[in-house]
């Protein structure tokens, strides 16, 4: 927790130096994972690129072993997922490895959200996970440098959507059933508002050419909640073998 | 000098080695990430298996919470359950706490089985003999008691 703390109070001062956020909804608050048995944000789902396959594990959903959502996997992963041995899954040292954000935005925890008109910071309650979206026009860095399991994300307003790309991402599991993206992963979000302002919808979009064909999506709701809060999540290794 | 020489040689053989090892390991090849272990894989979804028995230890701590039982077997033969429960986050806004549950508790628990076959499950449900009850995972995550 305490690692955080220097970070979170960075964003803290950087988040109040900001201008109001003028005429860009807010996705400000606490936000609840929101369980559909129909997606309310179909509109978001039907923008996906065509041929986009959608992997249904977002929420409390998640795949068996050997059930990759349609996806084609490319020959160097399917030979990576023959070897992957999940007993691992349960060692100790294995036990708290967070899950980069192409597959920690789906789990089912709350999160919140800060937004100011420069940047907009993601709190999440799974893993302890921060996100930060720069909104000032910055490039990203080179492919040299540093990845980490949040990435490097850009964003931007396109009407009433946010529109976020994320780069720089170190390999995670995919869809947590042995099958892990590449550094080269690129991830491209979009949030976007119900007209009433109390749920947040979000599709995220992935290409990784070294891993899989074609591209892959996955479609998640979140109810807002004022009042609440996330809680620390503080991964205790010892739950594991 | 023969043998200064041969250092050389051996240390110039050796970081050849590393650079070769660094390049390897750098290329981009992906090995699977650990990852934080998955329901779906490990557990059973569709099936619940009871267990009734005395609490031996309940921690709750991410990622999971353990509840460790000591039950008798169909035939009497004592076993050791280790059951987790989903995150103690997830639980704690249903009510669940540290002191929810105590060694010494008299319980009956309601679980998806590991798919090893080993005593082991995923926590529905825990019922004390008082009728109280504790819910974890619920079969549909849609459904809401009191709200469905």
């Amino acid at each position: 927790m305490a690692r955080l703390a220097l970070p979170i109070a960075f964003v803290a001062l950087a988040l109040a130096a900001c201008d109001a956020v003028g005429a860009a909804p807010s996705l400000d608050g606490f936000w609840t994972v929101k369980f559909e048995r129909k997606p309310s944000g179909q509109a978001l789902i039907d923008s996906l690129p065509k041929g986009a396959v959608l992997i249904n594990d977002t929420g409390a959903g998640e795949l068996a072993a050997g059930d990759f959502a349609g996806l084609k996997l490319k020959p160097a992963a399917i030979e990576q997922v023959k070897k992957y041995d999940y007993s691992q899954e349960l060692k100790r040292e294995n036990t708290c490895v967070p899950p980069s954000v192409v597959f920690y935005m789906q789990a089912p925890f709350p999160m919140e959200i800060y937004q100011g008109r420069d940047l907009i910071v993601l709190k999440m309650e799974y893993f302890d996970m921060v996100r930060v979206v720069f909104l000032d026009g910055r490039p990203h860095p080179p492919e040299s440098a540093p990845h980490s399991k949040s990435g490097f994300s850009t964003g931007h307003w396109d009407g009433d959507t946010l529109v976020v790309e994320t780069s720089h991402i170190e390999p995670g599991t995919f869809m947590n059933n042995g099958f892990s993206h590449s550094k080269h992963i690129k991830l491209s979000e979009r949030f976007r508002l119900s007209p009433d302002g109390n749920t947040l919808w979000l599709t995220q979009v992935y290409e990784d050419p070294e891993t899989f064909e074609g591209v892959a999506a996955r479609y998640m709701a979140w109810t807002r909640k004022p009042g609440e809060f996330v809680f620390p999540y503080e991964c205790d290794p010892s739950y594991g073998n | 000098m023969r043998t200064r020489k041969a250092a050389l040689a051996r240390e110039r053989t050796s970081s050849r080695l590393v650079g070769i090892a660094a390049a390897l390991f750098g290329f981009g090849f992906v090995a699977s990430a650990a990852a934080h272990h998955s329901f779906a894989v490990h557990f059973v979804a569709d099936k619940i298996v009871t267990v009734k028995g005395t609490v031996e230890e309940f921690t709750f701590r991410n990622p999971h919470g353990l509840l460790m039982l000591t039950a008798k077997d169909e035939k009497g033969v004592e076993q050791h359950w280790r059951i987790e429960t989903n995150s103690p986050n997830i639980l704690r806004r249903r009510g669940w706490s540290e002191d929810s549950i105590k060694p010494g508790d008299q319980v009956t628990v309601e679980g998806y089985p590991a798919r090893d076959g080993s005593p082991s499950m995923r926590v529905y449900r825990v019922t004390f003999p008082d009728g109280r009850e504790l819910v974890g995972q619920r079969p549909d995550p849609t459904v809401v008691p009191g709200q469905d």
